[in-house]
């Protein structure tokens, strides 16, 4: 076990080193100027040459790559004084091990920073977001395979098809409209002043990504439990005496839910990532927005930084999914 | 029984959702919240202001201005030696008045005394000069530093050759005097715009990027005032050198808000002045009676176009250039957004000094075009359809522009002088960088904002020959006249009014005839508020100076943060819906 996560870690610093790689080549090969969007599009070339080599962007690609990585991950010295300028970009990790990713070229704070910052919120919309599609996904989709042909199955398969078709600016302006504007239950956008204020400003983009991605799981949900509910251990189950309940609930499910398992790990690696769309419309402060922003800026520090937390997001899901998977079917710890 | 109950309950609700849509997408506009007294004329403390835009803030420095909205917040954190008033004049801030040399190249300011930074600290001559040299330093990451290139020394501070700038000298406590290497008519203007503002000594005499803002403005930011990407609120400063102002407690500015976002919350109250307006709703708020009187016009500051790169084919050619500018029917292509854009015919917005009513400057006259078109040898027979320049001539636009659109209606109208585009969309970003590289881009779209409101500022950085580099061009359209050049550097060092504009007038003339650029559209702001916001104007630089501006409110829309407050029903049916009257809260800050 303790070996198994020590090759999958391995692995997931290759993919982390080269998907961030890529991300930076890519970035420095797009056809334009980062510090022409820094300094405005009237700016003029002296002024664009003095702060290119401020910023070091004066400096070759192969320079700049070189002081990117061995900046990302290095070990602070011994004894190095508080408020150390060759680290003030710095967040520490481990002991006097530092992650530094820079610091923005737009907005000339230090990129940890601007992710601590949004990180956090990014999570609850992450978490939030999953809890409605599961719990949304999941019931209908129990619902609909036990009431199998019934109004009640084509009514979560219909409602399914819509969230599916719908894309999610729809549906967020939806609510928006209707929830905030019109019946002002809940605050429009924004994160909130307060603790109840940010549990009332997330209610609606959590149900906004939360209804398209529940939309999925209905669907993937129903099939499944229609296809368990046809086994022979259910039929064994059900002669034993077992309630209908039981019987759905702690063999059918049990079984038809280790799917949603491997989709559910992706998605929350993919939503912390950032849902791009949804946090725009909802102005929602976390990582999505902010690639956006860096994206459309050129800022490199800062993608460099998205990319970062979102593979890294992204492979420490797979990773947690395979061990959950394990750990809900006997059979696959049996293979490993 | 029970079931059928629930089941018409249930279509019921639905119906009633439905036509609560349809309620919901009708065209009427809510009605304007009103003032308390409509006809008190006494200022009234207290109160915060919103506004909001989809753009966002980098900085708050006055040394680091890099984006489009970030003068209004630091209008009003930083106050300055002079400054514009609403009509668009300079006049004196924290300089109480100032005196200029006979051949003009100095300018001695003698300040107001007494006057605090928002640390309690009184600002004097020395803060002035500090501040300058701080903004200018070449560790500064300042865009606008080389427009200041007049200031005796400039060079050498910015070569790292001098510790201080020679041009800038303290004659006393309350006294600095600026001195040029020659006269510039655009000094004052630029000493009006951030960049040179004095800031408090906590911001040292070199730029230091975790410097808390600190000025001498109306308002002040407290520590954590500020979060980025979400929204930044400034307070009173109390200590303020003009007794009695600002009358505001706080203002707030919310960012990254989308169009349909800031038209739910400004129409609720929970935004003050609304901007960014989507294009339908413009049309709607000025067409209707009771918005009118709470809207007004920002100042035209932009004038956009198409250049044409004089140094590729086919636009070498001065009399296809000129073709070009004749075919287009400017009334036919502002309409793409009527409410904001104006057809140009000038270089010069109308709002900008040097702006000449009388030039002709170029018009629409497809007869002209076509003639143009023959003497570049490529005469086009538009009955026949045949003729024409011969091939695609490549058009470079970016993404999410109004150009994507404007582009279209371009392609319609050079297709009846026989040129026809090949247009490529690139995102705004590579668009920057390839129309400023040598030899890239034939013919793309163009804009320009004015930097300070004076001719130059657009004709010098679009047309004169210094403006040309092989990257990072700002003269895009590669054009290249030593008329033109002798001109425009005239026009800077005069300092008579008349005289320059005259000169300008000139310069505009030959601009016009050659047409580097086919001059399309001026595009201005519209601004719309709430009766309650009481004298707001649009400031003719920062778009929003509250210094000034005072909230009578009596009923508030806060935003209903109590999830299940009220009857959900009768907001559903009843007329708890926000086009109603206002509901009755209390007055204050939101």
């Amino acid at each position: 076990m303790i070996a198994r996560l020590g090759r999958r870690l391995v692995w997931a610093v290759f993919v982390v080193w080269a998907t961030v790689t890529l991300a930076f080549v890519v970035s420095h090969a797009l056809p334009s100027d980062a510090v022409r969007m820094v300094a405005g599009p009237q700016a003029r070339p002296q002024d664009i040459a003095r702060i290119r080599s401020e910023l070091g962007l004066d400096q070759s690609l192969w320079v700049q790559y070189a002081r990117f990585m061995s900046r990302l991950v290095h070990v602070a010295p011994a004894g190095a004084p508080q408020g150390d300028k060759a680290h003030a970009t710095c967040a520490p990790l481990v002991g006097r091990l530092h992650l530094d990713l820079g610091k923005s070229a737009q907005q000339r704070r230090p990129v940890v920073t601007i992710l601590a910052e949004r990180m956090p919120r990014t999570l609850v919309l992450a978490l939030a977001a999953a809890f409605v599609q599961v719990l949304l996904g999941v019931s209908a989709g129990v619902l609909a395979a036990s009431r199998k042909k019934t109004a009640i199955d084509h009514l979560a398969v219909g409602v399914s098809l819509l969230g599916i078709s719908a894309p999610t600016f729809i549906i967020g302006l939806f609510f928006q409209w209707f929830f905030a504007y019109r019946l002002r239950l809940l605050p429009l956008d924004g994160w909130g002043d307060t603790f109840m204020g940010h549990v009332a400003s997330v209610i609606l983009p959590a149900l906004t990504l939360g209804v398209f991605g529940a939309a999925y799981y209905t669907r993937m949900v129903r099939d499944e439990m229609i296809g368990q509910l046809g086994q022979d251990y259910i039929r064994t189950a059900r002669a034993k005496g077992l309630s209908r309940r039981a019987v759905v609930v702690r063999h059918a499910l049990r079984n038809a839910l280790m799917p949603i398992v491997t989709i559910l790990g992706i998605d929350v690696g993919t939503l912390i990532g950032g849902a791009i769309v949804t946090e725009s419309i909802f102005r929602w402060p976390g990582i999505g927005s902010l690639s956006v922003t860096a994206m459309l800026d050129r800022d490199g520090p800062v993608i460099m930084g998205c990319v970062l937390v979102t593979a890294v997001a992204v492979v420490l899901s797979t990773i947690a999914v395979d061990f959950v998977y394990a750990a809900l079917d006997p059979r696959v710890r049996a293979e490993q | 029984m029970r079931s059928i109950r629930r089941s018409s309950e249930l279509v019921r609700s639905a119906l009633a959702a439905l036509a609560l849509a349809g309620v919901g997408c009708s065209n009427e506009l809510p009605a304007p919240l009103p003032s308390a007294a409509t006809d008190a004329s006494q200022p009234r403390r207290g109160g915060m202001l919103t506004t909001a835009s989809f753009g966002d803030i980098r900085t708050l420095d006055p040394a680091n201005v890099a984006d489009g909205l970030v003068p209004q917040i630091l209008e009003s954190m930083f106050a300055g030696l002079i400054d514009y008033d609403v009509e668009g004049k300079i006049v004196p801030d924290l300089a109480e008045r100032w005196t200029v040399s006979e051949d003009g190249t100095q300018f001695r300011f003698v300040l107001r005394e007494g006057v605090r930074f928002h640390d309690g600290e009184e600002l004097t001559a020395d803060d002035v000069k500090r501040s300058v040299e701080r903004a200018l330093h070449p560790t500064s990451p300042n865009p606008y530093a080389s427009y200041l290139a007049s200031i005796s020394g400039f060079a050498r501070f910015v070569g790292g050759k001098a510790e201080h700038l020679d041009g800038v000298t303290v004659d006393g406590r309350y006294v600095v005097t600026f001195r040029l290497d020659a006269p510039d008519a655009a000094f004052l203007p630029l000493l009006a715009m951030p960049p040179l503002r004095p800031v408090c000594r906590s911001g040292g005499t070199r730029y230091v990027e975790t410097w808390h803002p600190c000025g001498a403005g109306p308002f002040k930011l407290l520590p954590g005032g500020w979060d980025h990407g979400r929204q930044i609120t400034v307070v009173r400063h109390d200590g303020y050198f003009r007794p009695g102002l600002p009358y505001l407690d706080a203002v707030r500015t919310l960012f990254h808000v989308n169009l349909t976002s800031q038209r739910f919350k400004f129409t609720t109250g929970d935004q003050d002045i609304l901007r960014d307006f989507l294009s339908p709703d413009l049309l709607k708020f000025q067409a209707d009676p009771r918005w009118k009187p709470y809207g007004e016009y920002e100042l035209d500051k932009q004038v956009a176009g198409l250049a044409m790169n004089t140094e590729m084919a086919p636009f070498d050619n001065i009399e296809l250039r000129r073709a070009i500018a004749s075919a287009l029917d400017r009334e036919h292509l502002v309409l793409i957004r009527a409410a904001n854009m104006r057809p140009a015919n000038l270089p010069v917005p109308p709002a900008v000094e040097g702006y000449d009513a009388t030039l002709k400057g170029q018009t629409f006259d497809l007869t002209a075009a076509l003639e143009h078109m023959k003497r570049a040898g490529y005469a086009y027979d538009p009955v026949a359809r045949t003729g024409g320049y011969p091939t695609p001539i490549p058009y470079t636009t970016y993404s999410q522009g109004i150009d994507e659109y404007m582009v279209q209606v371009t392609m319609q109208q050079l297709a009846r002088i026989g040129i026809r585009l090949d247009v490529r969309v690139v995102d705004y970003a590579a668009f920057l960088a390839l129309r400023g590289r040598r030899k890239q881009v034939a013919f793309g779209p163009a804009f320009w904002t004015q930097d300070y409101p004076e001719a130059g500022s657009f004709l010098e950085p679009l047309f004169h020959s210094r403006s040309i580099n092989d990257e990072e061009s700002n003269n895009s359209a590669f054009y290249a006249n030593p008329r033109v050049d002798e001109l425009v550097d005239r026009a800077r060092h005069e300092l008579d009014a008349a005289r320059r504009k005259k000169i300008y007038g000139e310069a505009q003339e030959i601009i016009c005839d050659e047409a580097p650029w086919a001059f399309t559209h001026y595009y201005r702001f519209y601004a719309q508020w709430h009766p309650y916001v009481r004298d707001y104007k649009p400031h003719p630089m920062a778009t929003t100076d509250p210094t000034r501006v005072w909230i009578d409110r009596v009923a508030g829309r806060t935003a209903a943060r109590a999830v299940f407050s009220g009857d959900v029903y009768a907001k559903l049916f009843g007329d708890g819906s926000p086009r109603g009257a206002p509901l009755s809260r209390s007055a204050g800050p939101r």
